[in-house]
């Protein structure tokens, strides 16, 4: 019989096409379904595949990723009725991507008004710089409607600065140390001070030896990470801390993830799959 | 007494009159010999001097230009004196800034406007003795024209714009002399006030500058600001009309006080007397109403305030803007910021020569900013200062020293000298300003700052004739002076705010001066009225 009689397509044909097509859809879900449990199966702590439902919606709230409870009067000070503004000075040619990392976390736990802009000791950025705080805030024009301030600007600095409160504090200087007062307002540091150490000694490894250290050096951290990440599922023992950030974020940087051992390479997936790294996957593109 | 000796009395006298009269005749002779000897070297100089001077026709003070002829000269601009024009004779016209004369030479220094270059006469085939002469005495000031060819030189010449020429005068004419004495010397008025204290060398005050402003103008440092300050029109107007706006013009003769009754000035008006405006509020939003949408007018603006402060004149050139907005204020505060934005980039970009001029006599830090405009919102201004110690009231208007204190600490911050104040308490605003939609003691209003100094006052207008009414009342305004103003509100109003900038005060604290005076041609004070 043959499929075209008088230039229509016979009935009977299209209904099959049907059949498979459903068939041919069903197959699908069921893929990604399998795929999503076995990404779930293989990442540590995660309760659900975030991969798939952060493409659906960019609220993502990770609520149980960081727990103990914080206080911003605690650790700012008390709200004298003006926003509490976080301003970090970064050089364009080195963007801090762990703070970018920070800074979505923050906005997931705070209000965080947050504010890019570009300073005048600097000609011009490429836009992916200015957008990368993520689409202004509807309310952005209510200064006083948030918690908290985050403030980035683009400028000719030798090395990345914090600014908080002019009168009580010195800036802080370097990536390292504007991470671990960052990290503090979301989760307080670990109670037990070697399992402080450890995390502020894998930040100290990231910023100074993966980022600034030679090829060897580089090396070294790789081999340092497979043989902790062969131990416990994350840097710092069964939970994900701001180890984990930090050297993400530096191996990232590095582009040493290609090329990185068996250990760091499911490390690296298992980070992915959480969601965090959204921010800081795009400014490298 | 005997005859005898009234005899030898007379004979001693004759012998002493004769004595001194030989001692006059003496030296009367003296002189007359001297006098000739004297006469007899002019004579010789002037043969000499009518023998000997074959360039003549080279150097003088022709008559005056009264457009005798037409001359198809070509003038060269000293800033074009480059190598690449070494070996070439040309004509040049510009002002004596230094004559001065070494033995067979004299070196001049030629000026036109911020340039200048090393000139020099010397005797030789081309000039005499006296044309050299003649260039030593022509006065500071005098403008010249020369022809000379262009030499280029081994060492570069520090003291001058042009580094690597230098000219071989061949003739040189006096086209308008300048009076021996001059009120003031450029190099003085150049001269920073430090270096002044320390050397010992004279710098001149700022009233003596104003007196002769003609002849301050001349220095460098004044060419810079005025050219600097034309840019900053010239990047309002263009950034304003790339986006849309159109230019008004606004009358200044008024009939009634716009901002409030007492700083206006009166002129008589053939049987009445009206005012001259203290800003174009009023008519850039009647051109909103008359649906101009987008509105800004480049103008003087007449403020009677008794003040004698270092950022206050009597008359000043205003830059002001107004446009429609649709849905929040804050589209305008972001038109205008990135206005200012746009025109320290273009200064930043285009005027750096001009910076550096300045900065030179008038050393300062130079103008940061950020993109976009930092917009912090009056409370936290306030708990800002309060952190820093001081003690102000919720709905206080900002002192002038809290101001100052507050760019200060805004700078520290964020490294800024170019930010917004916003939302305003309503209690110190004029009586047109928007309220707040939420909180009734702020209002939709703000104040730009640069270096800690307020430039432009602005805020969401009013647009509805009856809350207006309202506003004026509870402001004790007299509604009969101000009835044409509301009327426009009458027949339909958008939704629009605007401010407005005073271009010598920009001028001035871009640059970091310290006085609005340098930055005014001609400033209007208390004071003054001249030039």
């Amino acid at each position: 019989m043959p499929m075209y009689q008088n230039g229509e397509v016979d009935p009977a044909v299209k209904a099959l096409e049907a059949r498979q097509d459903e068939i041919m859809r069903k197959l699908y879900e069921l893929k990604a379904a399998v795929e999503g449990l076995a990404k779930t199966v293989t990442t540590p702590d995660a309760d659900l595949d975030l991969t798939v439902s952060s493409s659906l919606s960019s609220q993502v709230c990770s609520s149980s990723t960081f727990k103990g409870t914080t206080d911003l009067d605690t650790l700012l000070g008390k709200d004298l009725g003006a926003l509490r503004d976080i301003v970090i000075n970064a050089n364009p040619a080195q963007p801090p991507l762990s703070l970018l990392v920070l800074h979505s976390l923050l906005s997931q736990r705070y209000r965080v008004l947050s504010t890019v802009h570009v300073h005048s000791s600097v000609t011009s950025v490429p836009p992916q710089l200015l957008s990368c705080l993520g689409p202004r805030h509807a309310d952005s024009y209510a200064r006083h409607m948030f918690q908290l301030g985050f403030t980035l600007i683009w400028k000719d600095v030798p090395k990345l600065q914090m600014k908080f409160s002019v009168q009580n504090m010195c800036p802080i200087e370097g990536e390292a140390n504007v991470a671990r007062f960052l990290f503090k307002l979301l989760a307080p540091y670990p109670a037990d001070p070697a399992a402080a150490t450890l995390v502020d000694s894998w930040l100290d490894t990231a910023f100074f030896q993966l980022v600034e250290g030679s090829t060897k050096e580089r090396a070294a951290v790789l081999r340092a990470l497979n043989s902790a990440l062969g131990r416990t599922p994350w840097l710092s023992g069964p939970e994900f801390s701001l180890a984990d950030i930090a050297c993400y974020c530096c191996v990232l940087r590095t582009g040493s993830a290609a090329s990185a051992p068996a250990n760091v390479q499911r490390w690296i997936k298992s980070c992915e799959n959480l969601g965090h790294f959204g921010p800081a996957k795009l400014l490298l593109q | 007494m005997t005859k005898e000796a009234v005899q030898g009395a007379t004979e001693e006298e004759q012998q002493a009159q004769s004595k001194k009269a030989m001692k006059k005749q003496q030296k009367e002779a003296e002189k007359a010999a001297k006098k000739a000897e004297k006469q007899a070297k002019l004579t010789a100089e002037q043969q000499t001097t009518e023998e000997d001077d074959f360039a003549k026709d080279r150097y003088g003070v022709p008559a005056m230009v009264q457009s005798q002829q037409k001359l198809d000269r070509e003038l060269v601009r000293v800033q074009d004196l480059t190598p690449e024009k070494a070996d070439q004779l040309i004509w040049l016209r510009a002002r004596v800034h230094t004559s001065r004369a070494k033995g067979k030479q004299c070196f001049l220094v030629l000026r036109q406007q911020q340039f200048n270059v090393q000139a020099l006469v010397a005797v030789g085939d081309r000039a005499s003795k006296q044309m050299v002469k003649f260039a030593a005495n022509i006065t500071k000031e005098s403008i010249v024209d020369v022809e000379a060819s262009v030499r280029k030189v081994e060492q570069k010449i520090e003291s001058c714009s042009q580094q690597d020429v230098e000219l071989h005068i061949e003739r040189i004419f006096v086209v308008s002399q300048a009076e021996a004495r001059l009120p003031l010397q450029l190099e003085d008025a150049v001269r920073p006030d430090g270096e002044g204290e320390e050397e010992g060398r004279a710098t001149v005050n700022q009233d003596t500058k104003l007196d002769n402003r003609v002849i301050d103008l001349r220095t460098t440092t004044s060419q810079a600001i005025f050219r600097l300050q034309s840019g900053v029109c010239q990047l309002f107007r263009d950034t304003l009309t790339n986006k849309g706006f159109v230019e008004i013009q606004t009358p200044k003769i008024i009939s009634a006080a716009s901002e409030g009754g007492a700083n206006v000035f009166t002129v008589s008006y053939f049987k009445t007397s009206a005012y001259l405006a203290q800003s174009p509020q009023l008519y850039k939003q009647m051109c909103i109403c008359a649906d101009f949408d987008k509105v800004f007018c480049v103008g003087p603006v007449f403020r009677a305030e008794d003040s004698n402060t270092h950022r206050h004149l009597t008359e000043f050139v205003g830059l002001d803007i107004e446009m429609a907005f649709n849905y929040h204020y804050h589209e305008v505060i972001d038109s205008i910021t990135d206005t200012m934005v746009q025109i320290f980039k273009g200064l930043r970009d285009n005027f750096q020569t001009e910076i550096q001029t300045v900065n030179k006599q008038f050393p300062s830090e130079p103008f940061k900013f950020l993109e976009p405009t930092l917009r912090l919102e009056y409370t936290e201004g306030v708990a800002m200062l309060r952190e820093a110690g001081v003690e102000m009231g919720d709905e206080d208007d900002l002192s002038t020293p809290n101001e100052k204190l507050l760019g200060r600490l805004v700078k520290e911050k964020y490294d800024t000298d170019f930010y917004v104040l916003d939302k305003y308490p309503l209690a110190v605003r004029p009586f047109y300003t928007m309220p707040d939609p939420n909180d009734p003691k702020y209002s939709n209003s703000y104040d730009m700052f640069m270096r800690g100094e307020e430039i432009l006052s602005g805020a969401q207008r009013i647009h509805d004739a009856q809350l207006l009414t309202d506003r004026a009342t509870h402001h004790q305004i007299d509604l009969e002076k101000i009835k044409s103003y509301i009327d426009s509100f009458r027949f339909g109003a958008p939704p629009h705010g605007g401010g407005g900038i005073g271009l010598e005060r920009v001028c001035m604290l871009y640059l970091g001066l310290h006085n609005v005076r340098q930055t005014s041609m001609f400033p209007r004070d208390p004071k003054r009225l001249t030039p």
